[in-house]
């Protein structure tokens, strides 16, 4: 057969010469000790630790149910130094009590270059019910030593994305990623300026005045305006933060609006952002929060016993626990002392992503965080997910 | 005494899902052991916002629409994992370089056509790149014999001849004797960055063999990006009786009196009679295997070898629609200069190489983000320990910089606006994938290949090159190197190779 080419040019013997070559380079190579030490490697690691043990260093009291706790790097459990991290990021922290394994994210509002002298701050008020937070609020004090994840999350500026004002909207204990960005403006860490709208009930309930107000003192790219709902007082605006008040302090457009604070605060000022017509790229919420009362929500199907039961299985063991149809399948496996990662309980992150072999559950559409191929293969976000009967989960080990 | 299994699998990438595949499939009992919480390593998509990102595929070249059928599509079907909506692009690829006597090409699939395009773009090529394709075919056949085993010699230099010559010179000395335009090879050779090394350093037969594929089978990708591959493979695997246990670090592989035996997950022993490792050989040598076990043999190949380059990728979601942006290709290789050698050494640094591919699954999967958006992934690449400088402080702003340079790279060349439409962004970095993959640097893609180091030399070497017995290797440090049909098809006879073995008592 003729062929349409002609390579006789190139010795066909190279091919054996090409064997030997790698037997004399393979010979001639040294049988040292082959590193596990690369500098990307170690950034790596110093940026994403797998977990971080830290002292509690401080507590300060911020009123009747709120404290800021300051932790330093516990290097007797073998944390020297503490991840950097993004203005806006969360910590997770791992509590056991009495044998319940929870976790709960906890924005960060100390500033990132805080992190680089060894210092996390991390600000806890008590929610309703809140069993984690009564438990902190109650139980940390100075000394003790608690465990907590590497940085998370992705409220956070990037100026190809955002525009180079935000309006922050900050609800209660939403303000704690703000103060960190405020800081991180204040450091020259981030360039962008900060018009931060801050409803509090009454003015006593402000969290940080001091620290913003010094922060403003320094640096004319943060503006904080405290709006309170239950009281009217000069030189603050009073009311909701409604789309005039954000009408009123915001520049001309582009702006970016972020918002962080609790469900009720994200359902009010999403109905007010629809009358100022931003397009969705400048609007970024932080977290929603886990959520409570699934029943409440307008599409739950209803039908669901009031116990469900899990059959779960953890590598080779198998064991079965029961739980009330309106905790979330991960708080249901918590309580019974069943540890399971996760990290943002809010449906987003994917940590505690696990196979649904059988039962049906109810997951609010807000909330679910699922890829599309979760959905096609079974796949659940405990975290989000409501169990609307008796269920057979496959869960991975908590690291 | 802990569990014993047939076969543990450590890691849970490409390489490791098609081994656990094919050996659970072939009765053997599988525990498949990965450190994430989901499968697949580099194979694997996230969400953002509204958007769902592919993380790391660009295009697959084995699967074939029907009736053609590449290795991978008979993998998956083989397997059981058939459901997979695969969806097919009809162009090879676009590549612009722009400036004064640059070019703009936009290669489409099936032989005839590329040649016609190649001929338009560089008159005077067309019978040389035809060649390249025969010279494809020519391999094809020689590897089916090659496969048989025990080749005849006398065969080899008399029926295989060319095969032999392209197996061991460069994509450059090849193309040089088939006479092909310099500037027609610089087209042709746009895809070395998937296997890692230039046109000089790159063997042709593997170069043409990829590119054939290409052209042939058509670039392929998953409707629900990786992720939906990998769990279709998770699943397989649990339908053969195999197990996968997540968030299940391996931290030791047990060695004795030069046997595998089994592995340590959280300081517990489980016990098995074969082990395959889709874990880097470099964290195998370095920290899973017991020092006085590793054959000198080993350790000298390890350092005879450089580690392969790394990448940034940025994931876009924009606000607008492809159509809208004037994007209507799904690669879109954007060079700063003709030469594949020279675009390599731009990369050996981490100052704006002007390197970028830019793809579109959009323009591909119109549904796969909502109407009226479009994702983007953007791929550059990195050689060497360039990284190596780089402070925590300091990484968020190199990352948005490198980013910005990369988007902005793309749309002069590409005639395009994107800034303003940027609604998600993520970007990943030689830490991110160090932290992901655990690899050496950060390298997605195992060892740097070189001639001597080319796919037909560790194919012929593979077996004697894994002393250590009971204990095989598979993924981007097999013989086939990086890319997500290498990766597969390297699991798959990694698999093959341990099922014969068990077969035999070996």
């Amino acid at each position: 057969m003729s062929k349409s080419y002609n390579i006789d040019v190139l010795d066909p013997l190279r091919f054996m010469a090409r064997m030997e070559e790698r037997q004399k380079r393979i010979e001639e190579a040294p049988a040292k000790e082959i590193s596990s030490e690369y500098a990307v490697n170690k950034l790596a690691y110093a940026l994403h630790p797998q977990k971080q043990f830290v002292r509690i260093q401080k507590v300060m009291e911020r009123d009747a149910d709120c404290k800021s706790f300051v932790l330093v790097p516990d290097a007797e459990k073998g944390t020297e130094t503490l991840a950097y991290f993004s203005a806006g990021q969360y910590l997770t922290v791992f509590l056991d009590i009495e044998g319940m394994k929870l976790t709960r994210a906890y924005s960060i509002s100390s500033s990132p270059k805080e992190a680089l002298e060894g210092r996390y701050m991390l600000t806890v008020k008590y929610v309703q019910d809140g069993l984690a937070s009564r438990y902190i609020l109650d139980n940390w004090k100075e000394g003790d030593s608690v465990e907590v994840s590497a940085p998370e999350g992705f409220f956070e500026y990037n100026s190809l994305r955002d525009a180079e004002t935000v309006v922050g909207v900050a609800g209660g204990s939403g303000i704690t990623p703000f103060l960190s960005m405020a800081q991180a403006i204040c450091d020259g860490d981030e360039e962008f300026n900060l018009i931060l709208l801050y409803g509090s009930r009454e003015a006593e309930h402000i969290l940080f005045k001091e620290e913003f107000d010094s922060i403003m003192a320094k640096t004319d790219k943060v503006k904080v305006i405290h709006v309170l709902s239950h009281e009217e007082r000069e030189g603050y605006e009073h009311g909701f933060v409604t789309a005039d008040l954000i009408r009123k302090y915001a520049p001309e457009t582009p702006y970016s609006v972020f918002l962080c604070g609790p469900q009720q605060m994200y359902t009010f000022v999403d109905k007010e952002l629809e009358k100022l017509s931003l397009e969705k790229k400048y609007i970024r919420h932080e977290l929603f929060g886990e959520m409570h009362n699934p029943k409440a929500q307008e599409d739950y199907p209803g039908g669901a016993p009031d116990t469900i039961r899990i059959t779960v299985t953890v590598r080779d063991e198998t064991r079965t626990v029961t739980g009330p149809a309106n905790d979330s399948v991960l708080q249901i496996l918590e309580k019974n002392g069943i540890r399971v990662p996760s990290r943002c309980r809010s449906g987003e992150c994917g940590w505690c992503h696990s196979r649904l072999i059988s039962g049906k559950v109810y997951i609010p559409k807000e909330i679910d965080g699922r890829r599309m191929a979760d959905l096609k293969y079974g796949y659940i976000h405990p975290c989000a997910a409501f169990g609307l009967s008796d269920l057979e989960i496959e869960v991975p080990a908590a690291k | 005494m802990s569990r014993q299994y047939d076969v543990i699998v450590v890691g849970a990438g490409n390489g490791g899902l098609a081994a656990g595949g094919i050996t659970s499939k072939n009765g053997l009992s599988t525990l498949v052991l990965e450190r994430h919480n989901i499968p697949g390593g580099s194979a694997t998509s996230f969400r953002r916002g509204r958007f769902e990102f592919e993380t790391s595929l660009h295009e697959l070249a084995e699967v074939g629409p029907n009736p053609f059928e590449g290795t991978v599509r008979q993998l998956f079907d083989e397997l059981g994992a058939k459901d997979v909506e695969w969806h097919f692009e009809e162009n090879a690829f676009r590549v612009v370089l722009p400036g004064e006597g640059g070019f703009d090409a936009t290669l489409p699939t099936g032989e005839e056509a590329f040649a016609d395009e190649m001929e338009r773009q560089v008159p005077g090529c067309r019978e040389s790149v035809k060649a390249v394709f025969d010279l494809g075919r020519h391999a094809i056949e020689a590897i089916g014999y090659l496969s048989k085993g025990a080749p005849d010699p006398a065969v080899l230099q008399s029926e295989y001849a060319d095969f032999m010559r392209i197996a061991s010179h460069t994509t450059k000395e090849v193309l040089d004797a088939l006479h092909m335009p310099k500037r027609a090879q610089d087209i042709l050779v746009t895809y070395w960055c998937y296997l890692g090394a230039p046109a000089d350093q790159l063997d042709f037969l593997y170069y043409a063999l990829m590119l054939i594929l290409y052209v042939q089978l058509r670039p392929a990708m998953p409707k629900m990006r990786s992720h939906e591959m990998s769990l279709a493979l998770e699943k397989a695997i649990h339908e053969h009786g195999g197990e996968i246990w997540y968030n299940s670090e391996v931290e030791r592989i047990l060695v004795k009196d030069g046997k595998a035996y089994g592995v340590v997950v959280d300081g517990k022993e489980i016990y098995a009679e074969h082990i395959i490792c889709n874990s880097h050989m470099g964290n195998a040598l370095s920290r899973l295997l017991p020092a006085e076990e590793i054959p000198e043999k080993m350790l000298k190949l390890a350092n005879a070898r450089d580690i392969a380059l790394s990448f940034v990728t940025v994931y876009l979601g924009m606000n607008r629609s492809a159509e809208e942006l004037g994007i209507h290709d799904y690669s879109n290789f954007v060079i700063p200069c003709a030469d594949s050698r020279e675009q390599y050494n731009r990369c050996c640094s981490i100052e704006d190489s002007g390197y970028a591919i830019m793809n579109c699954l959009n323009t591909v999967i119109p549904e796969s983000s909502p109407e009226g958006t479009c994702t983007l992934f953007f791929t550059t690449m990195y050689y060497g320990d360039v990284w190596k400088d780089v402070k925590p402080e300091e990484y968020k702003k190199l990352k948005i910089k490198i980013a910005g340079e990369i988007i902005e790279n793309c749309e002069k060349a590409l005639g395009i606006t994107l800034k303003p439409y940027i609604e998600e962004i993520v970007i990943a970095a030689p830490p991110t994938f160090a932290r992901y993959l655990m690899t050496p640097r950060g390298t997605p893609y195992g060892y740097q290949f070189d001639m001597w180091d080319s796919m037909m030399m560790r194919t012929m070497n593979v077996e004697a090159e894994e002393p250590i017995k009971h204990l095989r290797f598979c993924g981007a440090c097999g013989e086939r190197g990086d890319g997500y049909s290498s990766a597969y098809i390297s699991g798959m006879n990694t698999g093959l190779r341990t099922v014969r073995d068990a077969k035999e008592g070996k």
